[in-house]
């Protein structure tokens, strides 16, 4: 074996080696998209320029970026601050449910003027999806019940409870659409066409988290917990409430990710609004690795993916086959980014 | 004394996809490898399984496909989390969304089509007159026996009776110890989660096979990720896991039953009967009982990449 020269690991890789790895990943996936499409007797030539087309070559195509891009964020930055101290939000997905849901109860029950019943809704939000998280986050910190199963399986109860409210006892009896609320009296003032004020929130959330983080002394203390309890615990840090307090702070962030979505771009409250943000939020906080900042790209990245499904799916390609190249482009992207971690070593 | 012959037979006809699901993921998961695909493997078998059937009918070669498909989709989470060393938790999202995503696409043609072939009750004799429980466990299709009986029995004696239970039980406790001692671990791993795979697939094949005739996307509606919930509550032990697939059965059933009777209560809440119901029987033991902490505490090196160079 002396003709391959050894490879090591390294425990820190350089960005550069990442974006090279992230590439050819993504390059390796693309690939076999466009095979299996050429398969399928499609041209992937064509549907490529289709898709650039449509989505960053014309105004509504951004204009939907921007949209995809809110909810994104979010639910990427509520995942990424538990990776960050090696928790698991798997459930993003109902915290969203649950702060839409908060958020649709005080725009429907409510006369407010706007302002105050914008600001109402956002904390209400945010308090419901740091709530849905509660059960989940408690059992973490003090009885050491994996984060990762409690959390996702309440998404299938948020996301029954919500279909049974938005066709059951709030439903819309206006006009007779039984698979949804009526349209909220308020809503997120629009800024750039359809794109609303929850974008830029959205943006100063994901920007104040990442300095918040990084300057305070929760960030520093969340930190050590996450990396090395013991060391957390020999040095006075009480690593329970402070899992919890990163467990609520992930949640109500998904929350507000709900908030934005009913007060903004749905109106109204309905089954399937969560649209699986929350399992992508997953992948944007992989995307983003360590770098809070690097959640916005990382959604611009994503809103494209989702976006490029838009389009597919007007040339009957199925929605689900979107769902199987994000699949893809994980994968993909999670082994790229081991093997970028992978250096030869020159024994001379 | 008919409703609760009705409840138990549906418990366990629900309950053995369950059961199904969480064997396997015990024996990924005691070899130290989190296997989050199951749901997206399920699904895959479960509209190969139709597919196969619908072509063939015959309900055995439905079975066995649904097992290859699942075993070949757990190799390549095989292939990216333990040989390339990926995070189990991505990639095990990343082989959901693969599975789900793929069999929807590749079931279109059989959405909402009835199975042609399906496994039928075989009844026991003798002990299916049994009042009560004889029809609920002695009068199911065969699967059941299967499931009840001889995998979690050969899973068990497998993981705790031969030297390769051992070694892959060692190799999730502590890799480092057994690759010293030659054992090779990510073989073991690999190994495990591709019969866990393979188990998920028949789970899948049991779903559309034996319980719901019929296959319609997303139909496995969270089944495999209340598997991998049950091993927690297993404490990772097979026959354990595979009694609490028919505790989770039962909580299914009262819904059902409930939804059949017409209950007062709208059918979209007793749906979240069996994912509260999982939720609860993880935690509560857990705060009852501060010794089960330990004894039914997870593989010691479960989720993590095993790297030689940084023992």
């Amino acid at each position: 074996m002396s003709a391959v020269s050894p490879r090591t690991r390294l425990t820190v890789v350089p960005s550069h080696r990442i974006a090279v790895g992230r590439g050819l990943s993504i390059l390796a996936a693309l690939g076999i998209v466009a095979i299996t499409l050429a398969a399928m007797g499609r041209s992937p030539i064509e549907l490529a320029g289709l898709v650039v087309r449509s989505t960053v070559g014309s105004r509504f195509g951004i204009e939907d970026l921007a949209l995809f891009m809110t909810p994104l964020m979010l639910t990427g930055a509520a995942v990424w601050v538990g990776i960050r101290v090696n928790l698991w939000n798997i459930g993003a997905e109902g915290q969203l449910y649950a702060g839409a849901t908060a958020a649709t109860a005080v725009g429907l029950f409510t006369h407010w003027p706007a302002i105050v019943a914008l600001p109402a809704m956002v904390v209400a939000g945010a308090l419901a999806g740091a709530a849905w998280i509660f059960i989940p986050a408690a059992a973490r910190a003090w009885l050491g019940v994996s984060e990762i199963v409690t959390s996702l399986l309440l998404n299938f109860v948020a996301s029954l409870l919500v279909y049974y409210l938005a066709t059951g006892p709030w439903a819309d009896r206006v006009t007779g659409a039984l698979a949804s609320t009526e349209r909220l009296h308020v809503a997120l003032p629009e800024l750039w066409g359809a794109v609303h004020l929850g974008f830029l929130l959205a943006l100063g959330i994901v920007v104040g988290l990442g300095v918040g983080l990084a300057k305070s002394r929760f960030g520093y203390e969340t930190a050590v917990c996450g990396s090395n309890p013991q060391a957390a615990h020999y040095a006075g840090i009480k690593v329970a409430p402070r899992i919890l307090a990163v467990l609520l702070l992930s949640g109500a962030l998904a929350g507000l990710a709900g908030v934005f979505e009913v007060a903004g771009t749905v109106h109204r409250l309905q089954g399937g609004l969560a649209n699986n943000y929350g399992y992508l939020g997953i992948v944007v906080a992989l995307l983003a690795r360590g770098s809070c900042f690097a959640l916005i790209p990382a959604a611009l990245l994503m809103a494209l993916i989702l976006d490029t499904g838009i389009v597919l799916q007007t040339t009957q390609i199925s929605s689900s086959a979107v769902l199987a190249i994000t699949g893809l482009l994980v994968l993909a992207i999670a082994a790229g980014d081991e093997m970028a971690a992978y250096v030869r070593v020159n024994r001379n | 004394m008919a409703l609760l012959s009705d409840l138990l037979g549906h418990a366990v006809l629900s309950g053995g996809v369950l059961a199904l699901g969480a064997l396997g993921e015990v024996i990924a998961e005691r070899a130290g490898v989190l296997n989050l695909g199951v749901e997206g493997l399920m699904s895959l078998g479960a509209v190969v399984a139709v597919m196969t059937v619908n072509a063939t009918p015959h309900p055995w070669l439905g079975l066995l496909a649904a097992g290859l498909v699942g075993g070949l989709g757990a190799s390549v989470l095989a292939l990216s989390s333990v040989v390339l060393r990926a995070n189990q938790v991505l990639c095990g999202v990343a082989i959901t969304f693969l599975g789900l995503g793929l069999s929807s696409v590749i079931g279109r043609s059989v959405a909402g089509v009835p199975v042609s072939a399906v496994f039928e009750p075989v009844s026991i004799p003798v002990l299916s007159a049994i009042p009560v429980i004889g029809p609920a466990f002695f009068s199911q299709n065969i699967l059941v026996y299967l499931i009840y009986l001889v995998f979690p029995v050969m899973a068990h004696f497998w993981l705790f009776r031969t030297r390769s239970g051992l070694d892959l039980r060692a190799v999730g406790e502590n890799p480092a110890a057994a690759d010293a001692v030659g054992v090779p671990v990510m073989k073991y791993r690999a190994l495990a989660v591709i019969v866990g795979g393979v188990l998920a697939g028949v789970a899948g094949a049991d779903l559309t096979l034996a319980v719901v005739p019929v296959w319609s996307d997303g139909m496995i509606a969270g089944r495999g990720w209340i598997a991998v919930a049950l091993v927690i509550f297993a404490g990772y032990r097979p026959i354990v896991a595979v009694l609490s697939g028919l505790l989770f059965g039962l909580v299914t059933a009262v819904g059902f039953m409930g939804q059949a009777r017409g209950w007062p209560v709208a059918p979209a809440i007793l749906n979240t009967l069996p994912y509260l119901g999982t939720v609860a029987c993880i935690i509560v033991p857990m705060l009852a009982f501060a010794k089960l902490r330990s004894a039914m505490a997870a593989p010691a090196a479960l989720g993590t990449p095993y790297y030689r160079s940084g023992r």
